[in-house]
């Protein structure tokens, strides 16, 4: 048999198999819905969105922030001087009692943060470490000088994420909106995992929602945030705290990296006083 | 790190600065250590700087301890540079022991040969007024 002899039995061959069973085929098998693509939001950067008629802002936060520790509304963790601790549901509860037996006993509780995991909003606000605030008129990024972190406040009139798509992080998806002479900023979409804590002993969940009130104050000098913690699974209503962060205009932030190595010489992280 | 443990070290007064990284507890706020001796190491590093001092115990054995101490962000604005100390100095530090026994601390004060008395940072960016 020729080439050309084979080639004309093949395709003949294939011809009277696609006849037979295309009709078949095409009962049993109707073309699949279309993939539903979202449009995604304008970006924060897109001079589009920049350029967009907005009323001016009342202040800008763009500066370095330190957190303002040692007075009334100071405080290194969002924590529970000077604001109350809430009722804690039964599973934070077991947390909290861990850690204050921890902590009686001179040890140190679950130092995630310590271990390199992120401290995730709200404790990244009051680390003892300058903030790098950016402010645009679509949204503020908050750079901080502790491992870096990134969060992002939203000011273009988006919404949070469809909870669908949305990548859930340790600082949660920040929006926030303008009423009066106050930044109002909802914090949603945190994610649900055991190495996020709003403070020693207490856990915060995927169902964390944080709403501040900043104000500046004092001449430009001072940011002021009322706050407000909610997490019905871990505590019952609100939990509400101020915090305060001066201008620090002699200093930036720098790289900093959560180095194992380095911990590995630092008593505070390696030494056999931790609860795991 | 594995130390020697046991230590000449004597305790003082009280003193509790902020530390930025991570928990604090594991330190004894009510004591201090004050370590006269010989450094090892001195590492200029993000977040935190440590020293490790070679101290001698009661027995003539040299210990070495290890010091934690803030990030250079803060230590530069109270008058450090990466060469303040190295390897070979003789030091003074003084800290706040680790609960566990283990020779470590975390800084308070160092003091140079010559007199100069270091600190870790401004009470306007977390240290002790």
């Amino acid at each position: 048999m020729t080439r050309s002899t084979i080639r004309r039995v093949t395709t003949g061959a294939c011809m009277a198999l696609s006849l037979a069973v295309g009709p078949y085929l095409s009962a049993q098998a109707p073309a699949p819905p279309a993939v539903t693509i979202p449009t995604p939001p304008l970006s924060a950067l897109a001079p589009a969105n920049l350029a967009k008629p907005r009323p001016a802002p009342p202040f800008t936060m763009t500066g370095n922030w330190f957190i303002q520790g040692g007075v009334p509304g100071g405080g290194w963790l969002f924590g529970r001087t000077p604001a109350v601790l809430p009722k804690l549901t039964p599973a934070a509860q077991q947390h909290f009692d861990a850690y204050a037996k921890a902590a009686a006993e001179g040890k140190v509780y679950r130092d995630d943060i310590g271990n390199c995991w992120p401290a995730g909003l709200p404790v990244i606000m009051t680390r003892v470490w300058p903030i790098a605030m950016v402010q645009l008129p679509t949204a503020i990024y908050m750079i901080s000088g502790f491992m870096n972190s990134l969060r992002i406040v939203y000011l273009d009139g988006r919404t949070h994420t469809d909870p669908d798509i949305v990548v859930r992080t340790f600082n949660g998806e920040s929006i926030g909106r303008w009423e009066g002479d106050t930044l109002v900023v909802d914090t949603r979409n945190f994610i649900d995992d055991p190495h996020h804590w709003v403070d020693q002993g207490v856990p915060g969940s995927g169902d964390l929602r944080i709403v501040e009130r900043f104000r500046m104050i004092n001449d430009g000098k001072t940011l002021e945030a009322d706050i407000t913690l909610i997490d019905p699974k871990n505590w019952v209503g609100e939990w509400k705290g101020t915090r305060r962060w001066n201008r620090v205009d002699d200093i930036d932030i720098e790289e900093v990296s959560c180095l194992p190595d380095l911990n590995e010489h630092l008593q505070s992280t390696s030494s056999g006083v931790h609860v795991k | 790190m594995k130390k020697i443990l046991a230590a000449s070290a004597l305790a003082l007064g009280i003193v509790a600065p902020a530390v930025a990284h991570h928990s604090p507890a594991a330190f004894d706020r009510t004591k201090e250590v004050k370590l006269v001796g010989t450094v090892k190491e001195f590492r200029w590093q993000n977040p935190h700087t440590w020293i490790e001092v070679l101290v001698p115990n009661e027995k003539g054995q040299e210990v070495l301890w290890g010091v934690e101490l803030t990030s250079p962000t803060y230590l530069i604005r109270a008058g450090w540079k990466s060469n303040t100390i190295k390897a070979g100095d003789k030091v003074t530090v003084v800290g706040n022991p680790v609960r566990s026994g283990e020779p470590a601390a975390i800084f308070v004060s160092l003091t140079l040969a010559d007199g100069r008395v270091l600190h870790e940072r401004p009470a306007r960016l977390g240290g002790t007024p």
